[in-house]
């Protein structure tokens, strides 16, 4: 009987997975620094269970499945079984573990009930990173076809499809949105905000995550107010508007493939960065255009480092204390888990909410939304994912009796959302970042300033001189 | 018995005493070696240096690491300081090193020996409690987790009673060379176990780093090797 698992998968061949499994480890191995690792992580692990101290979803289930050090063995036992030599000669002596249909349908479950948030490595004292186990573990399975469905139709519409993005977004549709938002700002602010489309020169190419232009106008108009307050020199590119990579969830192939499109949109539009929006997976994967645009990178800003060093430098006011519900702070792993961005939107957040409170633990040593590692993408899931995976961050949010739950990432708001309906915490509202910043902009101020300075109406997008506007071919 | 104990101080112990030190130069060297060339491979040369140097030290030094388990860290804090510093600096070992190559360094007061030693047994003790008693640790373990905690105790708690007789209920022979044998025995496990992080502790954190430092073109030579260069996704 064919094995079902817990998500969609395409139609793969079920026959000689095994085989198959072993073929594509190999040749990963071969071609990737990966051998290093798991020779180093095969002989130390010391079975300590300190990680089940950390790890949300083993707390919620308490199944020695979900012990992170007893993830990473099962992918760690084929290596030394079948990739070093004396689990060669043991295999070939005695009677030893073999790798079974069994045990990969095992892998492709449990390396999908990890959300790759890595908080277990903080406290691993062999420095393992089980994240990265996960990470190569799915690379290994997508490469025998095994891929929650969700992630697969996403790359294939982002690499090869027609719209070139996650959402299917056509461009018509993008440049439709992007007028009507800014209609709004004219309708609701009287100022004329721009979302500038394809400008070349521009220092920043914007790539937020591209659902928000379906599901976050709010985000979206405080990026925009910031960037037309600040006089930012930005544009969203036709070629490519998309941030999202689900190639850092389960291939490093399209990893490469989708950054490297990044690098190639920056180019086209010679521009001198990437802007990613609010998104903590995106905004990660971005760096690894030091890796595969290793010959010429673009510049890489999260839009939060953006409107923080404005506003730092007194390009941005912001009125104080002008949000008024408790607020607090969700620390999207992707960007927390390193100390990378943690203090930038507390200090805004300090500064125009006047009631705001931090969740225990955070910055670094946060707990992952529950959706993590690619996984709220994939909707069947949902019941492990809020009830299991997000339990804790329920528990969080209780803690704190805020109002706003601030999560600066695409896929945080969607768990974070589901996890206070599915827990009961209807009064609690997800937002961006810029949802709130756009309330503590001062735009009659502004106006008046504008009025009062000789020719200070601030435009939108201030290319540098000698840009130029209008869509290249790409 | 005599012949036996001096074979196990002789020539066993320099085997395994060679074992210790060339197998856990081979690992270093190894591991040296690989992060280079990893690094030489990746498309991004840069590392967290700052980062990764921090994390090596918090744990050569983890005073603030005693909050997560908290028992099973204070055992296993006062183990490691029991079992670095007594079989090191022991008046009687050091005496017998100045014997055989003439070289002689500060030794610990008795007592100091007594409460380490003491210390290094209490911490192995308590460590393997709780690997039989907590059932994360439980399901996760192997009989060479539980071996090698019996292993390492051995010598120490030999040891102990070599020094003191009053309480040995063991003759001097047998026991002394259950001592030098079983400490042997161990030197030379430590470059083909988890021991293995005597040496290889402070690369931990480099390693996961590099582990994040892909080669530009890994995927495609996957694909190629594959037979999937053209396969549409």
């Amino acid at each position: 009987m064919e094995r079902k698992l817990p998500y969609y998968t395409e139609p793969f061949e079920r026959t000689g997975l095994a085989r198959r499994f072993l073929d594509a480890f190999a040749a990963i191995l071969t071609h990737s620094n990966y051998d290093l690792i798991l020779d180093a992580y095969a002989r130390l692990g010391t079975r300590c269970s300190r990680c089940t101290d950390l790890c949300q979803v083993y707390q919620a289930t308490g199944r020695t499945e979900d012990i992170p050090c007893h993830r990473s063995e099962l992918l760690l036992r084929v290596y030394r079984r079948y990739f070093t030599a004396p689990g060669r000669w043991k295999g070939r002596l005695f009677e030893s573990f073999t790798l079974t249909d069994e045990h990969i349908y095992e892998m492709a479950e449990s390396f999908y009930r990890c959300t790759a948030c890595r908080r277990c490595k903080l406290e691993c004292p062999m420095g393992i990173d089980h994240g990265l186990m996960t990470h190569l573990g799915r690379w290994i399975l997508a490469e025998i076809d095994i891929i929650p469905k969700a992630l697969l139709v996403s790359v294939r519409e982002q690499l090869e499809g027609e719209t070139k993005n996650t959402s299917a977004i056509p461009v018509p549709a993008l440049i439709d949105n992007c007028q009507f938002l800014e209609e709004e700002f004219e309708e609701i602010y009287g100022v004329p905000v721009k979302f500038p489309i394809d400008v070349t020169g521009a220092e920043w190419v914007f790539f937020p995550a591209v659902s928000d232009y379906l599901l976050e106008p709010d985000t979206l108009m405080g990026v925009a107010a910031v960037m037309h307050v600040t006089k930012g020199s930005w544009t969203i590119g036709t070629g490519n508007f998309d941030g999202i990579n689900y190639g850092l969830f389960y291939s490093d192939r399209m990893l490469g493939r989708i950054v490297r499109n990044e690098a190639k949109e920056v180019r086209r539009l010679r521009a001198g960065g990437v802007l990613v929006g609010e998104c903590g997976h995106a905004t990660r994967s971005a760096t690894f255009l030091a890796t595969y645009a290793a010959e010429d990178p673009p510049k890489l800003l999260n839009i939060l480092q953006y409107t923080h060093r404005a506003w730092k430098e007194g390009r941005l006011g912001l009125k104080k204390g002008v949000i008024e519900e408790r607020t607090t702070y969700h620390d999207p792993c992707n960007i927390a888990r390193t100390n990378w961005i943690v203090e930038e939107p507390r200090e805004i957040l300090r500064h125009i909410c006047a009631d705001y409170v931090d969740m225990v633990p955070n910055r670094s040593e946060n707990y992952c939304c529950g959706g993590g590692g690619g996984t709220v993408s994939i909707d069947e899931i949902r019941e492990f994912r809020t009830g299991i995976g997000g339990k804790r961050k329920a528990q969080q949010i209780r803690d704190t009796g805020a109002r706003y739950v601030v999560a600066p990432c695409a896929n945080c708001k969607k768990q974070l959302r589901e996890v206070c309906e599915d827990h009961g915490l209807s009064e609690v509202q997800v937002v961006g970042l810029h949802d709130l910043i756009l309330k503590a902009i001062d735009w009659e101020a502004l106006k008046a300033e504008a009025k009062a300075g000789p020719g200070a109406e601030p435009t939108a997008a201030a290319p540098p001189p000698g840009a130029e506007t209008g869509k290249e071919e790409s | 018995m005599e012949s036996w104990i001096e074979w196990a101080r002789g020539p066993a112990f320099r085997l395994a005493l060679a074992l210790l030190l060339l197998g856990l130069l081979r690992h270093v060297l190894l591991t040296v070696i690989g992060v280079r060339e990893a690094m030489r491979k990746a498309g991004d040369k840069v590392l967290p240096g700052k980062r990764i140097r921090a994390a090596v030290l918090s744990w050569l030094f983890p005073v603030k690491r005693l909050g997560t388990r908290t028992v099973f860290s204070t055992a296993s804090v006062i183990f490691h300081l029991g079992a670095l510093l007594t079989p090191l600096f022991l008046l009687t070992h050091v005496v017998l090193v100045r014997e055989s190559i003439g070289l002689s360094w500060p030794t610990l007061p008795p007592l100091g020996a007594d409460l380490l030693t003491l210390a290094a047994l209490l911490g192995l003790a308590v460590m393997l409690a709780i690997r039989v008693a907590s059932r994360p640790v439980r399901v996760l373990s192997r009989f060479g987790d539980y071996a090698l905690l019996v292993l390492t105790a051995l010598p120490f708690l030999t040891g102990f009673l070599l020094a003191h007789p009053a309480w040995n209920p063991i003759p001097f022979g047998p026991a002394m060379l259950l001592h030098v044998l079983s400490a042997d025995l161990l030197m030379a496990l430590i470059p083909f176990t988890k021991l293995v992080h005597i040496a290889l502790l402070p690369a931990t954190q480099l390693v996961s780093e590099v582990g994040w430092h892909f080669i530009p073109d890994a995927g495609e030579q996957v694909a190629r090797t594959l037979g999937k260069e053209n396969q549409p996704i």
